[in-house]
């Protein structure tokens, strides 16, 4: 709005009021700044995204021009127990993994919030993961680390216990990947810290006049005034980890095993669009996924009306 | 480039790629190879000048074709040597590589047809090649005029798919036990003959062997999730994984008893528990039981025994599946390794033809790619190259000949939508692994799962 607004500004005061040429001008300008971003918004989100829509209505097999059958696709995912179990993987992923990174950003940024020696180092130190996390590289060294033969069992041995391969037994490996999204706190971290440093610190000084206590500063004042920033975190989190797939991917070699427990959503997606051929269906999946993460994103907003704190 | 689309369909056809394409990547979050430029390469005569021999010789003048495979690095290498020393012989084709490892392959052909950049020549294999044909992705060798008259019959058959000579075999292996007699010698077990050994021989012989050498060494390394090797025992009892008519042919019986064996090995301490199974099962020939020392037998390809003693730094033995002479007849057979298949809407069919045809019929190639990919096909080649065969080569092409008595008939091909029963096959393997489900419970998931994953 800003270039708009002080082209009319500084065109107003030389006394011609032809609000219609006035009018012309600037939308000729809107139209230049916007038109990179409209191109793009066209070719890249809102044109496949057109076609997806229409692939979910057909048999397309990526090999042959499509053919049109209705709402077979979504009426198929119905009867699918393997798409059910992967919404199953995924929310369990979701529900938990997202509230402990959050709070584990939020512990870390408490503790560097206290102005440390060498702050900065640690603050880099601390968000690298969140650099790293969705790699391949990671993914991979991620798969050695819990491996039957990797540094977790390595450490266990010294305390005589005898570790199982932690990434290809089912009941293990959606944890350890939990542990890796948990372990890419950085991003919330950082915007916590900067929640942390708007609060005002005159609250905490009354408050400690007053004689509370740390735990009650932090429950009374500091969780209260962070909570549109707790909020804004959990949003973004959330619809990022619906969307996990590299991780999955690169420690399950693909297949989301051992025996699907690693099979997320995006996945089996991706797996039915790809390895089985059946686009039209993965199509009608993308657009499932959409409507839940939506439907979420949804319910976290109108839910807020109740807990989230603005201080304004 | 200049644009050429031929008419109103193919038009349609373009936009709906380009833009099906672009749905894919973006909702899927895949990385789609960015070259959609080159889709409207369609042009008439690529399917029409099928036998055409001189004709269009000028439009040839630079043909540039692209060769698609997948496979390790040394395969890469030797590749490469291939190429070099075709384009040697023929200045006026350049062949471009483009190679990947197995798990990307697929992905990546199946994209580059939907973004109608279909490699010239690629590399198949035969549970994804009848998907290909019968889409009209891949066109027949015959009428391109490949010259096939020293390959035996039968391997020509495989590839052929409704009458059209969809992909010419690379070359022929066959499933088998690889064995380390270095463990038996270990174990004090004696090597079985592998003619007249049963499964229950199989099973108390790795049982033997884990239980004389203690905890790290095993007597096999899980085979369950193949179902080359299902294939076999089926038919040895006289059914099949498929039929003829493209349907499943077996009992879910015989099935539940292939699973009983893995069972009764995996208790009986012969084979690693689950979790340690599907870790050894990803690092393929180099972290498997016999690539490591620690394992006396496990099932594989012939065509891997030179990676496999490599990785073990000894030499490894190739051995009979068990009951061959147990039921009602044997059950093992030659497999295609791969197929060379063509792009039916490649620009240069000649140039494609003539690389498919020096790849399969000239000594010098067949002395590079030796048996990489599969003991040769063209029976001319194959004795060319057969004294440049190195000792474990040779005892695989000893292997194969020995075979060739006693198999019954090859498998057929399998039916459209085949690709995906591996995948069905390793997965409820898994869950037998770790005591998921019982042998009978995986039986019947399995033939529920591959019945509707090939349309039936």
């Amino acid at each position: 709005m800003s270039v708009v607004s002080e082209l009319r500004s500084v065109r107003r005061p030389k006394g011609k009021r032809r609000p219609s040429a006035l009018h012309k001008g600037d939308g000729k300008a809107a139209i230049f700044f916007l038109g990179p971003w409209f191109l793009g918004l066209i070719l890249i989100t809102a044109g496949p995204m057109a076609a997806s829509a229409y692939l979910s209505f057909t048999d397309y097999s990526l090999l042959e021009a499509p053919n049109w059958i209705g709402l077979d696709n979504y009426t198929r995912m119905f009867e699918d127990p393997r798409l059910i179990n992967s919404l199953k993987v995924t929310f369990m992923y979701v529900l938990i993994s997202v509230p402990l990174q959050l709070a584990a950003a939020l512990a870390l940024a408490l503790v560097l919030d206290r102005g440390l020696r060498g702050l900065a180092i640690y603050r880099s130190v601390y968000y690298l993961p969140s650099l790293l996390g969705g790699s391949v590289a990671i993914a991979l060294l991620w798969r050695q680390v819990f491996g039957a033969d990797g540094l977790v069992n390595a450490v266990l041995a010294w305390f005589g216990i005898e570790g199982e391969g932690w990434v290809s037994h089912p009941d293990y490996a959606l944890g350890t990947l939990m542990i890796l999204n948990i372990w890419t706190f950085g991003a919330p971290m950082i915007i916590f810290l900067a929640g942390l440093r708007q609060i005002p610190q005159m609250y905490y000084e009354a408050a400690s006049i007053d004689g509370a206590s740390k735990w009650r500063q932090f429950t009374s004042i500091t969780i209260p005034l962070l909570t549109p920033i707790i909020f804004f975190n959990l949003v973004l989190q959330l619809i990022n980890a619906f969307q996990t797939f590299t991780q999955a991917y690169v420690v399950s070699g693909g297949t989301g095993g051992p025996a699907d427990s690693t099979m997320f959503y995006t996945l089996y997606l991706y797996q039915k669009g790809f390895a089985s051929l059946d686009m039209g269906y993965a199509s009608a999946m993308a657009w499932l996924l959409l409507a839940i993460v939506a439907g979420m994103t949804a319910v976290n907003f109108l839910v807020s009306k109740y807990w989230v704190f603005y201080n304004d | 480039m200049t644009i050429k689309i031929t008419s109103r369909a193919g038009a349609r056809t373009m936009a709906w790629r380009s833009s099906a394409v672009l749905a894919a990547g973006v909702l899927t979050l895949a990385a789609c190879s960015g070259d959609n430029g080159a889709a409207p390469e369609e042009e008439p005569e690529a399917t029409g000048s099928a036998t055409a021999d001189g004709s269009s010789e000028a439009a040839e003048d630079q043909a540039e074709i692209r060769f698609s495979w997948w496979g390790s690095d040394e395969r890469h290498t030797l590749t490469q040597e291939v190429i070099d020393l075709f384009m040697e012989k023929n200045p006026d084709i350049t062949v471009v590589p483009d190679y990947t490892d197995w798990g990307g392959y697929w992905d990546k052909l199946a994209t580059t047809v939907a973004g109608g950049d279909t490699p010239d020549v690629m590399t198949q294999e035969e549970r994804y090649l009848t998907d290909y044909a019968n889409r009209g992705v891949v066109g027949d060798l015959a009428a391109l005029g490949l010259d096939t008259s020293m390959i035996d019959p039968s391997v020509i058959q495989s590839g052929t798919i409704d009458g059209k000579l969809a992909g010419v075999a690379t070359g022929i292996n066959a499933y088998a036990i690889v064995a380390d007699p270095q463990i038996f010698e270990e174990a004090g077990v004696e090597m079985p003959d592998d003619t007249t050994w049963t499964w229950d021989d199989f099973v108390s012989i790795s049982t033997e062997i884990s239980d004389a050498l203690g905890d790290d060494v095993y007597g096999v390394q899980d085979y369950g999730g193949n179902e080359a090797g299902f294939n076999i025992y089926a038919r040895q009892h006289g059914e099949s994984l498929y039929t003829e008519e493209g349907t499943l042919g077996y009992e879910d019986a015989t099935l539940e008893a292939w699973w009983q064996h893995l069972v009764d090995l995996r208790e009986a301490g012969a084979m690693p528990d689950g979790a340690r199974s599907v870790e050894i099962a990803e690092g393929g020939p180099e972290q498997s039981l016999l690539g490591t020392n620690t394992g006396a037998m496990g099932m594989w390809w012939t065509n891997q025994l030179g990676a496999i003693s490599a990785a073990a730094g000894r030499d490894l033995v190739l051995l009979r599946l068990p009951g061959e002479s147990e039921s009602e007849r044997t059950g093992m057979y030659f497999k295609p390794a791969m197929f060379y298949s063509v792009a039916a809407d490649t620009e240069y069919p000649e140039a494609a033809t003539a690389f498919v045809d020096f790849l399969i019929n000239d000594p010098e190639a067949g002395a590079l790619i030796l048996s990489d990919r599969g003991l040769n096909a063209n029976t001319d080649v194959r004795e060319a190259v057969s004294s440049q065969l190195d000792p474990l080569e040779q005892q695989a092409a000893e292997f194969l000949a020995a075979l060739e008595s006693e198999i019954v008939d090859g498998p057929p091909a399998p039916p459209n939508g085949a690709a995906d029963v591996p995948e069905i096959a390793g997965r409820i393997n898994e869950q037998v692994l770790f005591d998921t489900v019982s042998p009978a419970e995986a039986a019947a998931q399995f033939t529920s799962e591959a019945s509707s994953a090939i349309g039936q």
